[in-house]
């Protein structure tokens, strides 16, 4: 059936670039086709039926001839049709037929009866084998063959049927016309859609180009730099990690399938395996963590790896090898906390012969020589608590520094301060005043040496930046949980700006500021660092040469309470 | 008869200044500057005070404040501790009389030392 098919449409189709050419010759061949073979079955008929359906023999030899002939010029038109460009085969196959049909039939019935409807054919033909205007040629011609034929036979033409036939036209002309805009208009959607289709292929496979160079970038980039990396599933199974894992871990990327292995080939201590297990399990959070990686010192990130909803899939570790920083963060601390060590003994021997000279005990002095010995204590008390500072700092960074809680009495820490610092601020003429709250416990818990260590900062600090007025310390309690100490001055204040930064460490406010006032700024570094030991916070308020006031507030220890509020 | 003092210390100067208030104080004062030579010396003498630094060539302080603590023959001895280090002068108050941080002032360690003559 399937080969019946194709022959057929083998028979009919004709290859051309053209679609519409190839449209209506293919419509020419069907028509061909079909005028080829209605005759060979009308021969045996009118054979058969000579006597009845025809007058006489002659008659039906006629047909026979007729029937033979269509057949022949169909063949013809056939081969025309497919051998020769454009619309030859079509004009002739309607010519042919306008001709043919004046022999159809009586020509009485022809130019005025049943027959006029013959003429019909071409003019609706035409419009679809040639061009849809061609109709109005083909009215024009069988109006001009009808009206002849009426003439011809002393009749009086049927001009209505010209009007019928030149209305047909108009007919054919109007629905081929649309039947040709509808099979534009497809065809334009169609090269729309073919060039759509295109143009996403090429879209696509643009972006997979891209893709693979970009992975191609991450793979060169994970290969080349010197920090391990290694990618984890949600399952934390590992899927993919660099050669330099290898070299910081000592371990192959093939050994390590999953988090348990990783932390078992790490030889960790019981406490560092504990850290990087939470770290890996914190889903959703970066975080970070040092730890003791054989004889080498890690620091390991590990950052969530979200899907674009948002999900956990995964995470990424990176390890990089800080052995160095360590060992020089090691090597400064001790170094620092060295030579503190070493420049408080001379400083103690200097303090301590001074002190002698001026008690006399080598013998009486002057006025001026006890005035020089004065400034050589300050200057040495100086020296000194640079030194200490830097001990401190030392310690702090070195997590020594440890706080040691113990019962303290609020209003001993006052006095000790005021007893200690008020000479300083007389000095610069500056009264020092102390207010402590009663409603605070007689007795509290918590690091006096260190609680003094502040307020001593912070008083030192509030001299050291105040020409005039006056410093209030103030200790208080904040609310039934929390206590606090307050040093205000009036001295010249801190810029808004940079009151973040004023507790970095060797931080001043302006360099000509360190010059001029002296210190190295450690002081509120280690202010800062003491309160965050003790679980406090410091807040600094201060406006620009009207003065400044640090607030630290404690939480209370102990089953202390403060009475009100 | 006086009572006496041992100072213990490796600082010359410092050993000179301690020595000079303790003696303020109404002490006769030694001055030894080696670990091993104030162990030596500590099996014959019975000091009154020991003025004691902790950091010392030859044997550590803790070491010499170990002995005179074991010792029955010292057990009157007073030990005042001179440290350079705050964290060593924390982790000594229990077994020291007195734990002095420095910089000592004279005026402070002449005073103590009075303090611990009269009992």
């Amino acid at each position: 059936m399937t080969t019946i098919l194709s022959f057929i449409n083998k028979l009919i189709d004709v290859p051309t670039s053209d679609p519409d050419d190839r449209r209506r010759k293919r419509l020419l061949n069907i028509l061909l086709l079909g005028t080829a073979l209605l005759p060979i079955p009308l021969i045996p008929i009118s054979v058969f039926f000579a006597g009845q359906l025809v007058d006489n023999a002659h008659d039906a030899a006629i047909i026979v001839d007729v029937a033979i002939a269509v057949f022949l010029v169909s063949a013809a038109l056939y081969f025309i049709n497919r051998a020769v460009k454009g619309t030859l085969a079509a004009i002739f196959f309607l010519l042919f037929l306008c001709i043919i049909f004046l022999f159809a039939d009586d020509p009485q019935e022809l130019a005025n009866g049943r027959s006029l409807i013959l003429f019909a054919v071409p003019i609706l033909f035409s419009s679809v084998l040639l061009n849809p205007g061609s109709s109005f040629l083909f009215a024009a011609i069988s109006s001009v063959e009808i009206v002849l034929l009426a003439l011809s036979i002393g009749i009086i033409p049927n001009y209505p049927t010209v009007v019928v036939y030149f209305a047909l036209g108009l007919i054919s002309w109007l629905s081929s016309r649309s039947l040709e805009q509808a099979l534009r208009d497809l065809r334009s959607i169609n090269t729309n859609l073919d060039r759509l289709v295109h143009e996403r292929t090429q879209e696509l496979s643009d972006a997979l180009a891209r893709e693979k160079i970009q992975a191609g970038r991450n793979r060169a980039i994970l290969d080349s730099i010197a920090d391990g990396v290694i990618v984890f599933d949600n399952q934390l199974q590992s899927i993919m990690a660099n050669p330099a894992l290898q070299g910081l871990t000592g371990i192959p990327f093939d050994g390590v399938t999953n988090l348990e292995r990783l932390l078992d080939v790490g030889s960790l201590s019981g406490s560092d395996r504990e850290k990087l297990s939470t770290l890996f399990n914190k889903s959703g959070v970066e975080e970070s963590s040092r730890l003791d990686w054989g004889n080498k010192t890690l620091s390991i990130k590990a950052a969530p790896v979200l899907d674009t909803d948002a999900n956990l899939i995964g995470t990424v570790a990176v390890f990089r090898d800080i052995t160095k920083e360590a060992e020089v963060e090691r090597m400064k601390s001790k170094f620092v906390g060295v030579v503190s060590h070493e420049l408080r003994t001379p400083l103690s021997a200097i303090l301590g012969l001074v002190e002698m000279l001026k008690l006399g005990i080598f013998g009486p002095i002057n006025e001026k020589q006890a005035k020089s010995t004065d400034r050589i204590m300050f200057n040495t008390r100086r020296l000194l608590d640079l030194v200490n500072d830097l001990l401190d700092q030392a310690q702090i960074e070195a997590g020594k520094l440890k706080i040691k809680i113990e019962p303290f009495k609020p209003d001993d820490l006052l006095e000790n301060v005021r007893s200690m610092m008020t000479k300083t601020a007389a000095t610069k003429g500056l009264p020092l005043y102390g207010e402590l709250d009663p409603d605070l416990p007689e007795t509290m818990l918590g690091d006096a040496r260190r609680l003094q260590q502040i307020l001593i900062n912070l008083v030192n600090n509030a001299i050291k930046f105040t020409k005039d007025g006056q410093i209030d310390i103030h200790i208080f309690g904040v609310d039934p949980t929390h206590w606090g100490m307050r040093v205000r001055d009036t001295g010249i204040g801190i810029p808004e700006d940079e009151i973040e930064r004023v507790f970095e460490s060797f931080h001043q406010v302006d360099n000509t500021a360190a010059r001029f006032y002296g210190g190295a700024g450690l002081g509120l570094s280690i202010v800062k660092e003491l309160v965050d030991l003790m679980d406090g916070t410091i807040s600094l308020t201060s406006k620009v040469n009207e003065g400044s006031a640090f607030t630290i507030v404690f939480p209370i220890l102990g089953p202390q309470e403060i009475k009100h509020e | 008869m006086s009572k006496s003092a041992l100072i213990i210390e490796d600082d010359e100067d410092l050993a000179n200044i301690f020595s000079i208030a303790i003696q303020e104080a109404g002490f006769e004062t030694r001055i030894i500057r080696d670990g091993l030579l104030a162990q030596a010396a500590l099996k014959e003498e019975q000091p009154d005070i020991v003025v004691l630094d902790m950091h010392l060539p030859g044997l550590d302080g803790s070491v010499l404040l170990e002995i005179i603590r074991s010792d029955q023959r010292l057990k009157e001895t007073r030990v005042m501790i001179v440290t350079a280090d705050p964290l060593m002068a924390d982790m000594y108050t229990n077994m020291a009389d007195l734990v002095l941080v420095k910089p000592v002032s004279f005026v402070q360690l002449r005073d103590l030392a009075s303090r611990l003559k009269m009992g």
